[in-house]
């Protein structure tokens, strides 16, 4: 068997791990990405369970909009292509009031809802997205998301962190000294009347990224959402067409992509990274792939340091501190129903006409005191089992097929994914598998409260249910740690240079010629193509990519005082 | 409710480019399997500007690896082995193993397990067969020796080479066989049926089962006469399946990344809905979203109901393509498939261990007459009193289908009709508990605690997740003399070009046929980059060379 040589070797061929490759193949650097599962995206997948349906079982919508990776991989031409919804979002309430939230195309559609329940929310958040506009919405995006954390040994007023001061600069009006610390729950408080309206917000920014409830991390929670809000909707086919459009992105540019490659470790020479050695039961064998400039770790954190490098490499408080990180939060429960009609709402069939049909409702919204008995039960540790009652079991459910025909059989939809939080296998009082064992009992409590706020949500009108619990994610995904959807908590300590380590804040690693480029390094989770571009500002640093004229940094982006390549001379 | 069909939401604004709605390329390949990924990788190579269409959310067509039972287990849900890795062309002239793509072919191919328990194996191996035929009759295993010599040769000098080469008219096939005893040897075999040649080789009824059932399972009809010359084929090619690493889909994946490395685009999620001819040659084909791509060269790999019958305008469709459409006979069966996910190892209770390593195990079928049975009930549109089909281990050989340790997938296959009695959706779940019920006679520690998950695909199942399998055609169109060979899929199509003027056939549905057999697709290449004055990069591999030299020089 010939050992193979690249420039780089790619540990994961996810999104983060796919794009990445593409940075730097198309930086002309010989590139390979290794990958453990038969297909590469990670997340991003789409599967035909049943033949004419495709589910969701991640990835849903696409949130990278603001992306400068979109035109600097120029993804169009590897056949990207976007379906737009007139309406994204809508909340329904189990006392029988729904809105239909619209989206930015739309935005007529939520004035409406609004001067029903709530008129003085005219506008609620989607204010401040109005007075921000198109770029300024791209700027405060591409400053939370697509910057590299700043250089650690660099002082900084917090207030001076870019996404505060884009936030200073376009939106003074708004801005006020207590933001710094406050959480999304206060923010909504101050900003927003209607209770159903706050847990829209506070539930939309879950799934965005930011749980409502954590300190500091408002204007992350609001940027979430406002992700959302840019992108609204999703590429056509769902969201493993846009891993396609990376990896062929990256293939057209000569990257080696390889499937069913698990890797089983870093080969480390001198505290260098030199290469990899893949796993027993690799499609390849055993067999070792040198990387003459960089291996680029696109798994997660723990994985990484945990079991593909040698305990023998690294400090033993270093390991400690690596299994310590926060994988709390994230952890999903992913149904998806198969039914003849869509759910129509109680009280208020009307609210959702076809052709504007949410694409995602959240349901039952009827109390931020729900939203933080659910982040308790899921967050703390708990003493029974997952609890049935509505309160602990608000749902997102999620709809494609209203605006993409390739995702249903005609004359049936497919409500998928329909997202509830989840306590982590790991964190779990009754076992790892104490979720797996009420699978069955959940399923139907979900189902029955669907049917409750949607009478026709019936047994006939239901075709098929699918189930992963966050254990079936991670056994499906290896990448999925903890069935959680953005590897390690985003919260502030866990954010920005200090995520994962303050010491890995800038992709690199106490290991010589390793990066990381997971959702496990800033920004974290949802496809954004921003760990990979954020990580090229670094490379190029560091001498290993030289990329062409179609290459721009961020504007906020601070070389590192001791960098040797690239921006430095 | 109505969909927002096809007619995307445009906003004012674009936030990201998008591909456009019109584009040229020199070649638009439709349809995403093995034949069309085969052509657009020799195409792109040879410089043109290739864009292949595929109508689902994955390339590869019968050549899919799913996640069908959800979640955590994946299948092959169409072709599960591969039987030509031996010839192949595309094997050779690409690199393929550096995407990782490796086969297995393990010695124990194909078992019959029959009632009473006991067994006969086919191995890659002669004399491990002739060792396991001796139980049954020693003289079976000593014609399987004698016959083999000449079905090889038939195999190796006449057929796998007749494969990656344009068909012969029938004189000029008669002609060039007539030269060698070998050939005619074939053409004798060719008048006779597949059941003819089985009783006339063999005398015992197990062994005679086993060999009809391997020869006929992927569509020679048992009693017709006209295509014997396939027996030999498919009886060394069950010797010699082979299964992909990492399953079916990787050769797909490989085939893509060919395509991409040579600037090729593939666009998934785009059907095809019509391609545009004008003045009796085509400019383009228009995708279901309204995107229009236009093309000097357009290569269908649907077949002629679909590609004539759908795709073109009536008016410009010469009269014998649209006589082919109409007259197109799809595969006599289709097949009935139910895939489990057990965390019991599966065992067969056999008088031969080694049985449990096969790669197909064949059960259900203790004489001719049972294989006949099953053959007319489903021909008849029922699938019969006594129910047989074939089995595999997936995770046998494939590790990779699975994540979970100790957890295997298999699946029991059998010829199932597609307008079934009372209705698939009606008659699916009997089926399956059928289907386990015969699966449990031969492994009775199949119980339902060790069954993680099911499902059943049926024929109407297939054609809803292929739509060019229609019927569940898995061949796109029956094996039959009128529609085998020169006349595949008509006499008026050499080398996959059709009477119109830049429009080729290159699927299934053409000369030689289906199976990821691989050889419209290279075909129809060879035709297109001769008739575009492209680069020929590829050469003719040694075992076609040498027939050509034997037989057509």
């Amino acid at each position: 068997m010939r050992d193979e040589r690249f420039d780089v070797v790619v540990i994961g061929g996810g999104h983060n791990g796919s794009t990445i490759a593409a940075y730097l193949a198309k930086s002309g650097l010989s590139t390979c990405v290794l990958e453990a599962r038969p297909e590469c995206g990670g997340g991003q997948e789409n599967t035909e369970v049943r033949p004419g349906f495709r589910i969701d079982p991640h990835a849903t919508y696409l949130y990278g909009g603001a992306a400068p990776g979109f035109d600097q991989l120029e993804l169009w031409k590897y056949g990207m292509r976007m379906v737009y919804y007139p309406s994204m979002a809508g909340l329904v309430t189990l006392d029988g009031q729904a809105a239909n939230m619209g989206s930015r195309w739309r935005p007529d559609l939520a004035e409406q809802s609004l001067a029903r329940y709530s008129p003085e929310d005219q506008g609620g958040t989607g204010r401040i997205f109005d007075e921000l506009g198109e770029q300024g919405s791209r700027e405060l995006l591409r400053a939370l998301f697509w910057t590299p954390p700043l250089p650690s040994q660099l002082e900084m007023d917090p207030v001076d962190m870019p996404w505060w001061k884009v936030f200073r600069e376009r939106l003074p009006q708004f801005w006020f000294d207590q933001l710094l610390d406050m959480n999304y729950l206060d923010f909504l408080d101050e900003f927003v009347h209607w209770e159903p309206l706050k847990v829209l917000s506070a539930i939309g920014a879950w799934y965005c990224g930011a749980h409502p409830a954590w300190d500091g991390m408002m204007l992350q929670a609001l940027g979430g959402t406002l992700l959302f809000n840019y992108a609204s909707g999703a590429p056509r086919g769902g969201m493993h067409t846009y891993a396609h459009a990376i990896v062929r992105c990256a293939l057209a540019h000569g990257a080696r992509i390889i499937t069913n490659a698990p890797v089983g470790e870093v080969i480390i020479r001198d505290g260098r990274a030199v290469g990899v050695r893949l796993a027993d039961d690799a499609a390849f064998g055993e067999k070792t792939i040198w990387a003459d400039k960089a291996v680029i770790s696109a798994i997660d954190v723990q994985h990484t340091f945990l079991n593909v490098i040698g305990q023998r490499h690294l400090d033993p408080s270093f390991r400690q501190r690596i299994s310590d990180i926060s994988l709390k939060g994230g952890s999903l429960f992913v149904m998806s129903v198969i039914c003849r009609e869509l759910p129509r709402y109680h009280g208020r069939a009307d609210a959702f006409p076809d052709e504007v049909y949410p694409s995602c409702v959240v349901a039952p919204a009827d109390s931020l005191e729900w939203v933080r008995i659910q982040t308790r039960d899921s967050y703390s540790t708990r003493t029974g089992p997952v609890s049935l009652q509505p309160e602990h079991l608000t749902m997102m459910i999620c709809t494609h097929d209203v605006y993409d025909s390739t995702r249903a059989v005609e004359g049936f939809h497919v409500l998928s994914p329909i997202y509830l939080e989840m306590p982590p296998p790991e964190y779990d009082v009754n076992g790892p598998d104490g979720v797996n064992r009420q699978k069955d009992e959940i399923t139907k409590a979900a189902l029955g409260l669907l049917e409750q706020l949607a009478p026709n949500m019936t047994g006939e009108n239901i075709v098929d249910v699918f189930v992963n619990t966050p254990q079936d994610s991670e056994f499906r995904n290896t990448g999925l740690v903890g069935g959680n959807w953005y590897g390690i908590r985003h919260s502030e300590d866990q954010w920005f240079g200090n995520r994962p380590l303050p010491e890995l804040g800038r992709y690199r690693t106490p290991i010589e010629g390793l990066y990381l480029c997971n959702q496990t390094s800033h920004p974290g989770g949802l496809c954004l193509m921003a760990v990979p571009y954020n990580l090229m500002h670094v490379l190029i640093e560091d001498g290993i990519a030289d990329p062409g004229s179609w290459w721009y940094p961020s504007p906020f982006y601070v070389p590192d005082p001791s960098a040797k390549g690239g921006y430095a001379s | 409710m109505t969909r927002v069909e096809h007619r995307i939401l445009r906003p004012s604004e674009h936030i990201l480019d998008e591909f456009p709605e019109r584009t040229d390329f020199d070649v638009v390949v439709i349809g995403g399997g093995p034949n069309g990924l085969i052509a657009a990788a020799y195409l792109a190579r040879s410089g043109l500007r290739v864009a292949l269409v595929e109508r689902r959310q994955e390339i590869g067509g019968g050549l899919s690896t799913e996640e069908t039972l959800f979640p955590g287990y994946y299948t092959n849900s169409h072709a599960f082995y591969h039987m030509m890795t031996d010839y192949l062309p595309v094997l050779s002239d690409f690199d393929l193993r550096a995407h990782g793509l490796y086969f297995v072919k393990p010695n124990a191919q194909a078992a019959a397990v029959f009632s009473d328990a006991s067994s006969l194996m086919l191995c890659h191996q002669i004399e491990d067969t002739k060792d396991s035929l001796a139980k049954a009759s020693p003289a079976d295993a000593a014609a399987f020796g004698r016959v083999m010599r000449t079905w090889r040769r038939i195999v190796e000098d006449l057929l796998a080479p007749g494969t990656y080469l344009p068909a012969l008219s029938p004189i000029d096939m008669i002609e060039s066989l007539e030269r060698t005893e070998v050939g005619g040897e074939a053409l004798r075999l060719t008048e006779m049926s597949p059941v003819e040649i089985i009783d006339e080789t063999f005398e015992d009824d197990r062994v005679r089962a086993l060999m009809l059932y391997v020869a006929c399972m992927w569509g020679l009809d048992p009693r017709e006469s006209g295509l014997g010359f396939m027996v030999p084929l498919m009886i060394d090619r069950a010797m010699n399946k082979a299964q992909c690493y990492g399953g079916s889909h990787k050769l797909a994946g490989s085939l893509s990344r060919e395509i991409h490395k040579a600037g090729g685009v593939v666009l998934d999620n785009s059907e095809v809905t019509r391609i545009v001819v004008s003045q009796g040659a085509v400019t383009g084909v228009e995708c279901f979203d309204g995107r229009f791509l236009g093309a000097k060269a357009v290569l269908s790999s649907l077949a002629p109901p679909l590609t004539f019958g759908k795709l073109i305008d009536r008016a410009d469709v010469p009269g014998e393509m649209s006589e082919a459409a109409e007259h197109w006979e799809w595969d006599k069966w289709s097949f009935c498939t139910l895939a489990l996910a057990t965390t019991t190892n599966p065992r067969y209770e056999v008088d031969d261990p080694w049985v449990n390593d096969a790669l197909m195990v064949v059960l259900g079928f203790d004489s001719t007459d049972d294989v006949l049975g099953h053959y007319d009930a489903v021909a008849s549109g029922d699938l019969g009193d006594r129910l047989g089909g074939h089995a595999t281990v997936e995770t046998r050989y494939d590790l990779t289908l699975t994540r979970i340790a100790g957890h295997h997938v298999s699946f029991l296959q059998i010829h199932a009709p597609y307008d079934i009695d009372g209705g698939w959706e009606a008659r699916g779940p009997g089926v399956a508990d059928e289907l386990l019920d015969l699966w449990r006679r031969h492994w009775p520690g199949l119980d339902d605690s060790g069954i993680v998950r099911r499902s059943l695909e049926s024929p109407v199942d297939i054609e809803t997740r292929i739509s060019s399998m229609v019927r569940g055609s898995i061949k796109h169109g029956d094996y039959n003399p009128l529609q085998m060979g020169a006349f595949r899929p008509s006499a008026s199509c050499v080398g996959g070009r059709s009477p119109i003027a830049g429009l080729y056939l290159c699927g299934s549905s053409s000369y030689p046929g289906g199976l990821v057999i691989g050889g419209p697709g290279y075909i129809a290449a060879g035709s297109v980059v001769e008739d575009m004055g492209a680069e020929r990069w590829w050469q003719t591999p040694p075992f076609v060379r040498r027939y050509q030299e034997q037989y057509l020089s």
